[in-house]
């Protein structure tokens, strides 16, 4: 990394733009951040260049999500904008435009599944995933890409697009979701048969701080990147651990987000959630753009950060538990038996009920993947949802599959086609 | 009413004598640089011959003043009393001056979240000394949204500071702390000599046996301001110079296009700039002068080192121009082989001895194993292509302006011209060619007419307000006029309201200034509701009005 690295900064607060009127999800959320951002003189920095989003299109779309029962129904000109200054933020660094950047930027995405039926946890587009997915278009297949999501809910969404695909890492840092939205993101999720182990999750206590979030980072994050040796590191950087988010019960400061910031030295950095829009937000984006650029971050600190409650020792205590359990997988993920994992195959069968909380609807799935030797395997998922209730069923390949991977996934196409309980059959194969 | 138009360049002090939107004459005098007033005098008095006395008349002066004092690092030893609060580190800024430090300060939405240090306070004249022939600027964090600190300091320094004393928020209501600390500075740093200016113009007004009614003086944004007000705020004269001459292609130009560009190609440099939808573009935070950062609003400018007595370079991969002066072209008795000279030889103009540029480019041509009239071709077209190439950064330059609103991403600002409007000694032989690159229509004013002082003479006042108001906090700020106040029903505030109140400011302010009948229109706003736990609890409106920044369109 350069001495000096200069951050592309790609901003988009959607000014114009909500959920609804009173939604945290509002024109309002990025209103702070810009006033603070502009009064430092940060966009007027050197070291920080500002870009224009573009639009994705919908093939960029379409590589990472299936959406239904269409792009049009489901999504709206701001989640092109936000997915689309996602690829910009990435294309920058890919270029040696910059050394690194930052899409600050909304709606968010890492709630959104692969399938899309809806919106949950107020996202709808997975803009890392779709970012993810657009490197290995551009760069090959073999790009190692290792994502590591700071936000306060579990990324259940990006969980859910590379579960079960080894060309990605995936680590989640959380509030535990005993005691929060959406309720997923346990040690025992470990990812699908094709990349078993490259889901880590590492559920924090409710009133874990700094101490805990940093223990949790340098014991456990740092090693096993250090380990896995990625091409890209992308923090998915939702800030709604801070101590003041109205809807999370985190011990977070702006500090501490800088000194993650700082420590991770991540490559592409993509907003998440954070809705502690006045009293936190200005001062973490201001520290991680700091940080990113390695300018002095020293004086960053939110109002009332003296109010900061301390993490308790019990609590430090169940960190230290969490980082040893987590560290202890990692390290055992090759010995695993897929066998008793999975079943002896030929495929692994899953069945899942997934809620979306923002639109009310709920997704029945049932997923076969194809336990296969040379590559992740190929998948058919049969979903209905209260919104879509016709059948569809989309045939999966992984990047990179084994030519009888390939045969047998045309094969069970043309077995579809003749089904006429379905309504559609998408084949999806990412190239 | 006759207005003189007064440009003070570098080479030339030029003079224009408007009556209406009529040029009844043009004067041209050598700047003389240790005592500008004085050429500016022999510009008047030359341009005065042709004064037929039967008017008043109006000195509309653009003065390198503050520039100069600013790019010659002579102004007043200044210091700045900072109130930065968290957030960057001010020391990691690296100012080239003093700046100390305070405690307490204002937030994002203009609260105070932590009041001011009377001890500290006390101290400043200790850090700060006399100020005898000196100044001192303050400056906080937010004092945009919330002046109060800065105002506090200002009177406790009015009780012992001798010095000049620069607020922050009176000079901009926009945000960005860094540029406001360094603008703050160097108006401070030369508000004292513009004070001896001003008051020097004031003596010479009651003496002289014209009837001069008023000087006004121009500034970066190409608008002029009252004498009396450039004493307040001298650091809006910098760079008024290529803002005038924008404003004379404005004022001079026949075409018609909502959207051109301005090409004017000197000897050392080519200036561009821009026009919108009638309007020239300002820069988008504000002017940059000697590497300071300032938020003084300014004509957008770039500068190429790209000019009729530019260097030239040969190489197997082509020509390249500049961006170093070559000195004299051959033709005028200089060393080096520069654009003018191949100009010259192809007869395309008159400078100088045809025969010397032919015989130096016969020299260069042998060189490269070809005739001298095909090089002379090639030194046109690269610079052509050069300033082609410019001109196509500079538009995008202005497209990857970032965009906060869906509706602009998906319709954003059209900012391509329509045409090329050229100017300077070297315009009628490149500027066809230009625009024969760039596929436009052209006009190239004539060299003579003086464009400078004409748009010097045909500026308008410029004037600008900003309002912020909080409707949860039921406060309005208007920084520029140094004023805070209740709103006494906040929840009626609207977006209009605050649009009409920011516009009787502005109007009752562009009167006692003696605008009677200026338009005033909204250049920027923006509305938000305020929203807590799933509840409306105010608003929050920003609405930036100023003068129509126009130009008498005149007739050569």
């Amino acid at each position: 990394m350069a001495q000096e690295p200069v951050v592309g900064l790609v901003f988009f607060p959607a000014f114009d733009w909500a959920i609804s009127p009173d939604h945290p999800e509002r024109q309002e959320r990025l209103l702070y951040t810009r006033d603070q951002i502009q009064e430092e003189g940060l966009f007027d920095h050197p070291r920080i260049r500002e870009f224009r989003p573009r639009l994705a299109e919908d093939r960029e779309i379409l590589r990472t999500h299936v959406v239904l029962p269409s792009l049009e129904r489901n999504i709206t000109e701001s989640h092109r904008i936000a997915a689309g200054g996602t690829i910009v933020a990435a294309d920058l660094v890919v270029d040696g435009t910059v050394d690194r950047a930052f899409a600050l930027l909304r709606p968010p995405g890492h709630h959104a599944n692969r399938f899309v039926h809806g919106a949950r946890g107020f996202c709808v587009l997975n803009n890392e995933a779709i970012m993810v997915d657009h490197l290995r278009h551009r760069l090959g297949a073999d790009l190692r890409v290792a994502i590591v999501d700071t936000d306060a809910h579990h990324a259940d969404g990006t969980q859910d697009v590379f579960y079960n695909d080894p060309g990605v890492l995936h680590i989640s840092l959380h509030q535990d979701g005993r005691t929060l939205y959406p309720g997923t993101g346990f040690t025992f999720e470990r990812g699908g048969p094709g990349a078993f182990g490259q889901t880590v999750n590492i559920p924090l206590p409710p009133g874990t701080g700094d101490e805990g979030m940093l223990m949790a980072l340098e014991e456990v994050v740092l090693p096993i990147l250090e380990d896995w040796r990625p091409d890209l590191v992308i923090n998915a950087a939702g800030q709604d651990n801070h101590f003041s988010d109205p809807i999370t019960n985190m011990g977070f400061s702006a500090q501490g987000y800088a000194k993650l910031t700082d420590l991770l030295q991540p490559d592409i950095v993509v907003l998440e959630g954070g809705y502690s829009i006045e009293s936190a937000l200005p001062y973490i984006n201001v520290g991680l753009l700091l940080a990113l650029a390695g300018l002095d971050y020293s004086q960053v600190e939110e109002p009332g950060g003296l109010r900061r409650p301390i993490q308790s020792r019990a609590i430090t205590k169940q960190v230290e538990e969490t980082c040893r359990e987590v560290l202890q997988l990692w390290k055992t993920r090759e010995q695993a038996d897929l066998k008793s994992e999975f079943g002896p195959g030929p495929f692994y069968e899953r069945r899942r009920q997934i809620y979306y909380d923002t639109d009310n609807i709920y997704e029945s799935q049932q997923e076969y993947i194809r336990l296969c030797p040379s590559c992740p395997g190929w998948r058919v998922v049969y979903t209905t949802s209260t919104r879509n209730q016709e059948p569809v069923a989309a045939l999966l390949l992984p990047w990179q599959p084994c030519a009888s991977c390939r045969g047998e996934a045309e094969e069970q196409r043309e077995k579809l086609q003749g089904d006429k309980r379905l309504t559609q059959i998408i084949w999806q194969e990412p190239a | 009413m006759y207005i003189i138009g007064i440009d003070v360049g570098g080479t030339h002090t030029d003079a224009a004598l408007l009556q209406g939107t009529q040029v009844v004459a043009l004067a041209k005098v050598p700047t003389d640089h240790g005592d500008l007033f004085s050429s500016t005098r022999q510009a008047l008095e030359d341009i005065l011959v042709q004064y037929p006395g039967d008017g008043p008349l109006k000195l509309q002066l653009s003065t390198t003043l503050s520039t100069n004092a600013i790019v010659e690092g002579r102004g007043v030893p200044t210091q700045v009393v900072a109130v930065p609060g968290p957030g960057v580190n001010l020391d990691s800024l690296r100012f080239p001056f003093p700046v100390h430090k305070l405690s307490g300060y204002i937030d994002h939405r203009g609260r105070e979240a932590a009041p001011l240090d009377p001890v500290e306070l006390n101290g400043l004249r200790d850090v700060l000394g006399s100020g005898e022939g000196e100044a001192a600027a303050v400056v906080g964090k937010f004092s945009q949204r919330n002046p109060s600190h800065e105002q506090v300091i200002g009177a406790e320094l009015e009780k012992w500071y001798r010095g000049t004393i620069s607020l922050g928020h009176r000079l901009s209501g926009r945000a960005n702390f860094p540029r406001r600390i360094t603008t703050a500075y160097l108006n401070a740093s030369v508000a004292q000599q513009q004070l001896g200016f001003v008051k020097m113009w004031k003596d010479v007004l009651g003496k002289l046996n014209i009837p001069l009614e008023d000087v006004l003086i121009l500034k970066a944004d190409g608008g002029t301001m009252a004498l009396q007000e450039s004493a307040l705020k001298p650091i809006e004269t910098i760079l008024s110079g290529p803002a005038a001459s924008t404003m004379g292609v404005q004022a001079l130009t026949s075409r018609e296009d909502a959207n051109y560009l301005i090409v004017d190609i000197g000897g050392t440099t080519t200036d561009l700039a821009v026009v919108v939808e009638g309007e020239v573009l300002y820069e988008r935070d504000g002017a940059v002068i000697s590497g300071y950062r300032t938020l003084v609003p300014a004509v957008l400018t770039r500068s190429l080192g790209l000019g009729g007595d530019s260097e030239l370079h040969f190489s197997p991969d082509g020509i390249r121009v500049g961006p170093r002066r070559a000195g004299k072209p051959v033709c005028l008795g200089g060393e080096g082989l520069t654009p003018t000279d191949a100009v010259t030889a192809l007869e395309l103009a008159q400078v100088g001895s045809r025969s010397q540029a032919v015989q130096a480019l016969e020299d260069q041509a042998r060189q490269l194993g070809v005739d001298w009239p095909e090089l002379a071709e090639r030194i046109i077209q690269a610079f052509t292509a050069q300033l082609a190439r410019a001109v196509e950064d500079l538009y995008r330059e202005l497209e990857s302006i970032p965009l906060y609103t869906v509706r602009e991403v998906l319709n954003p600002p059209d900012l391509r011209p329509t045409a090329v409007v050229g100017l300077g000694a070297p315009a009628p032989v490149f500027i066809p060619k230009l625009a024969q690159f760039l596929n436009l229509p052209y006009e190239v004013l004539p060299f003579s007419a003086g464009a400078n002082a004409i748009g010097a003479a045909a500026a308008q006042a410029t004037l600008g307000l900003t309002l912020h108001a909080d409707t949860e906090l039921a406060r309005i700020t208007l920084p520029e006029l140094g004023r805070q106040e209740e709103i006494r029903r906040p929840l009626f505030f609207d977006l209009a309201k605050a649009r009409s109140r920011v516009e009787e400011e502005l109007k009752e302010l562009a009167q006692a200034q003696g605008y009677q009948d200026a338009e005033i229109y909204v250049v920027e706003e923006e509305s938000f509701n305020m929203v807590r736990g799933f509840r409306t609890v105010g608003q929050r409106h920003m609405v930036r009005a100023q003068l129509r920044p126009q130009v008498r369109r005149v007739r050569g």
